[in-house]
């Protein structure tokens, strides 16, 4: 086998750049996704009334469909339907953070469900109004059992921005699929682009096993 | 014009309540004068529990009344917040915050009811946690604690917002024998001290040593109300006897 480390050297830069790029979308991506997440969640676990059939119905949407049929939809079918043209880089992080934000929204419900009723009704008898309950007791308590499946989901949507190569974002893959053209060396560019993959996502599991240990999940 | 103080902390009256098609409590009239300890028995299913749970309207009642302390549930400026204020309830299962040291578990109620200063709440703490002789274990976690040692810190929790009324549920069914003892001699001590006491409860000899009323229940209503020397000593009715016969 030839493996040619000049290629890796030279294309070094360019992955960099990609790599950024992949960041940037990510922490957007899931930034935006923990929001629109936490607050669906409560949404469906707290079932408010008609809104939470909206939830519902996103949830469904985005759980039904490829996240690729969901960047093309964005960046090509949106600018047809209503008249916003979002740049890549744009709709890059506006599906990612939509996409995660459906599969955290049922990790919310899920950990707010998982809180035993019991504790709601100590909260309650004390005299706690419910919004104090959930401040004090349930909220704390759900979002320490958020952080293992959170974990997954943020390396879920590092991995799944590699899709948005298809609308022509500059972003890691989209880089390793340009140099191959250029070097025509495709062992060294997708290995060198492997790594850098492992290696975010190594990273963000690392991040999210400290957060885990530093607030013994109950 | 002033409304009378009334003699009774907890009346209600027709009290009813039904989980979807099937009733639950009937026609419960039931009223507890300042500084009674009361005990309910009954077979399980009876709706003791469910009994406690509308008295401080963590269940909402499907028919008839209720006054805690001279505020009727329902009426202008009386919220179940303000009913569950002045009641404490101990839980059979403790339901302690797992996520607050015991300290901070009794604190809770004085900062975020009462709307007591940090340092406020802390000595209130302390105190009651003196009391059940816990003091020694503030710090600790509920899951570092036994299991007598929770109730007795939620005990201490419900006291700590100076309720006017304790509800105890079955406060010692899920502790093993040996534990019991301590969680009881906590009540006894209360019950002594002339605080008004709901204990839903299997243990007959503490019903015998700090009850003043003894009330069976049975299929969501009250079968007998009376003094419990009398009633252990002549069980007012066969089913009573026949209760008496599987508890003791």
């Amino acid at each position: 086998m030839d493996f040619r480390w000049e290629v890796v050297w030279i294309a070094m830069p360019q992955m960099i750049q990609g790599a950024q790029m992949t960041m940037q979308i990510t922490l957007l991506g899931i930034g935006g996704g923990l929001v629109i997440g936490t607050l669906c969640g409560l949404i469906m676990a707290f079932r408010i009334p008609v809104i939470n059939w909206l939830v519902f119905v996103y949830v469904s949407v985005i759980r039904g469909t490829p996240i690729v049929v969901q960047a093309m939809f964005i960046y090509f079918a949106l600018p047809l339907a209503i008249d916003v043209t979002l740049s890549g880089f744009a709709a890059a992080s506006l599906c990612l953070a939509l996409n995660a934000g459906a599969y955290i929204t049922e990790i919310v419900r899920g950990a707010v469900l998982s809180i035993d009723k019991g504790l709601t009704d100590a909260g309650l008898a004390l005299g706690l109004s419910y919004p104090q309950v959930i401040a004090s007791i349930v909220g704390p308590l759900a979002f320490r059992r958020t952080i293992p499946p959170l974990g997954n989901q943020f390396i879920i949507s590092l991995k799944d921005s590699a899709l948005f190569l298809v609308i022509g974002v500059a972003e890691l893959a989209q880089r390793g699929e340009q140099l191959t053209a250029q070097t025509g060396r495709a062992l060294e560019i997708w290995t060198a682009v492997a790594v850098f993959y492992l290696i975010m996502t190594f990273t963000l599991a690392m991040i999210m096993r400290l957060i885990e240990r530093r607030m013994t999940i109950l | 014009m002033n409304r009378p103080a009334t003699p009774y902390l907890i009346r209600c009256s027709k009290l009813g309540k039904r989980f979807g098609d099937t009733p639950v409590l009937e026609d419960i009239d039931l009223s507890v004068a300042a500084g009674e300890v009361v005990v309910i028995v009954g077979p399980s299913g009876s709706g003791k529990s469910t009994l406690l749970r509308c008295l401080n309207v963590l269940e909402p009642l499907s028919t008839g009344t209720l006054e805690v302390d001279g505020k009727t549930l329902g009426a202008r400026g009386t919220s179940a917040r303000a009913i569950r204020r002045e009641t404490g309830m101990v839980f059979q299962q403790f339901n302690l915050f797992p996520h607050m040291t015991a300290r901070e578990n009794v604190m809770l109620g004085p900062r975020k009811v009462r709307g007591q200063s940090a340092k406020k709440a802390r000595a209130t703490a302390d105190r009651l946690l003196e009391r059940v002789g816990l003091l020694d274990w503030a710090e600790h976690l509920p899951r570092e604690l036994s299991g007598g040692q929770q109730q007795r810190v939620a005990i201490a929790r419900a006291l700590a917002v100076n309720p006017k009324v304790m509800l105890f549920d079955e406060p010692t069914s899920a502790l093993d024998p040996e534990l019991r003892g301590e969680v009881l001699q906590v009540m006894q001590d209360l019950a002594a001290e002339g605080m008004t006491m709901l204990i839903v409860t299997h243990e007959m000899r503490f019903a015998e040593a700090a009850a003043h009323r003894l009330i069976f229940m049975d299929h969501g209503r009250i079968v007998h109300d009376g003094r419990p020397e009398a009633m252990f000593a002549n069980p007012p009715s066969e089913r009573f006897r026949e209760f008496l016969g599987h508890v003791k």
